[in-house]
């Protein structure tokens, strides 16, 4: 069975300095979900492969982004117990058929083709060192959370209803924005603002999307996004049958 | 050519910027503060700069602007909490400004990632506008 279009998969492990990142994709998908997606955050100890797999089983999400350290060909989660090796078919086909965001180390360069190869519909991650700050607490302050920021502008994109390629396109522009706010913009006279340029430029040069590009996971997403329209407007627009009525009436 | 121009780049760069080694000229390295200096006081070697920013160049040969982008990194972590984690990676790897340094010194793939990263950031700085 095809996997669904808007149910969502977050997993969010916290040990091992992955708060830094698993904060700051709990509050892009705090401020980006819209109504009628189904959004499963697994957090902490329930970033678990057992959990994990059960999800996938039940929801059989179209879209899942996973904070976890990697290599090469192994992708792990909570406790850095491992979920994904790139030569276990039977580990690959959990991902088929659906949109993976993986914020991991090294993988682009065996696991995410190996994942692609095998039926994933489209792949995001990297294929060196990916980095972060942590010279300040997860979470409070705008450079621990810039490198993930950027890295999850695709997150952002997809559940406001974009298709992969337009989050890829997205996440890019995001990395440039960061950089710029750390190079010249209102970040340049923080005291590490080099290093957080580097760290910037480091992983936009190394981020790696492989599958398809014409996705939107959450295609309704997207729709009601643009049918935000002004309720003056909407009041003008129906008033217009009835002025034309009051006008049938006196002529 | 732009006195101005180089001016306004001068002006957008941060003060730790303007202190790190950028520009190469006659195999010397100098920094945005020297050239911003040289620059206005109209002098050849403050022409040669000028030229270089306006070009959107700093350096000759890859091997020259790898040399500056590890001056560059020594001095940025020199300057940080010797042993304060810094820096983590997705893989499961901190560092602290110190372990970091060891890495660019010894010439590790990480070091080098650093290093290749510091000369696209140069890249970048001397392009600002």
């Amino acid at each position: 069975m095809p996997a669904l279009a808007n149910i969502f998969l977050f997993v969010e492990p916290d040990d091992n300095y992955l708060d830094y990142g698993s904060t700051t994709l709990h509050q892009i998908v705090e401020s980006n979900k819209q109504s009628g997606q189904d959004i499963t955050e697994l957090m902490g100890a329930e970033a678990n492969p057992t959990k994990i797999k059960a999800v996938l089983a039940a929801k059989n999400p179209l879209f899942c982004s996973m904070i976890g350290h990697g290599s090469e060909s192994i992708y792990t989660c909570q406790s850095l117990a491992p979920l994904l090796h790139a030569e276990n078919v039977t580990e690959l086909a959990l991902i088929s058929g659906r949109v993976l965001d993986l914020c991991s180390c090294l993988t682009a360069t065996t696991l995410g083709p190996a994942l692609v190869d095998s039926g994933t519909t489209a792949y995001v991650g990297y294929r060196q060192e990916f980095w972060f700050y942590i010279g300040d607490a997860a979470g409070s302050t705008r450079a621990v959370n810039s490198p993930f920021l950027a890295e999850f502008q695709f997150v952002a994109s997809i559940l406001r209803g974009k298709s992969t390629g337009e989050a890829r396109t997205a996440q890019l522009a995001k990395y440039d924005e960061e950089i710029a706010y750390w190079t010249t913009g209102e970040g340049k006279n923080h005291a590490d603002a080099s290093e957080l340029a580097q760290i910037l430029t480091l992983n936009k040069s190394i981020s790696v999307f492989l599958g398809e590009s014409s996705v939107a996971p959450s295609p309704q997403a997207g729709t009601l996004a643009g049918m935000q329209i002004n309720p003056a407007i909407t009041f003008g627009v129906a008033a217009i049958p009835l002025a034309y009525l009051i006008y049938e009436a006196l002529i | 050519m732009s006195k101005e121009l180089v001016n306004r780049w001068y002006s957008k760069i941060s003060s730790v910027e303007r202190n790190l080694p950028l520009l190469l000229v006659d195999g010397y390295a100098y920094t945005p503060q020297m050239a911003y200096d040289e620059v206005n006081r109209g002098s050849v070697l403050g022409a040669k700069m000028q030229s270089l920013i306006e070009m959107g160049k700093f350096g000759t040969s890859s091997l020259e602007e790898q040399a500056i982008a590890k001056v560059r990194l020594q001095t940025i972590l020199a300057s940080k909490p010797q042993d304060k984690p810094l820096f983590a990676t997705m893989s499961n790897k901190v560092f602290t400004a110190a372990q970091l340094m060891d890495e660019i010194n010894s010439g590790t793939l990480i070091g080098q990632q650093w290093v290749n990263g510091e000369v696209s950031r140069m890249s970048a700085l001397v392009k600002v506008r």
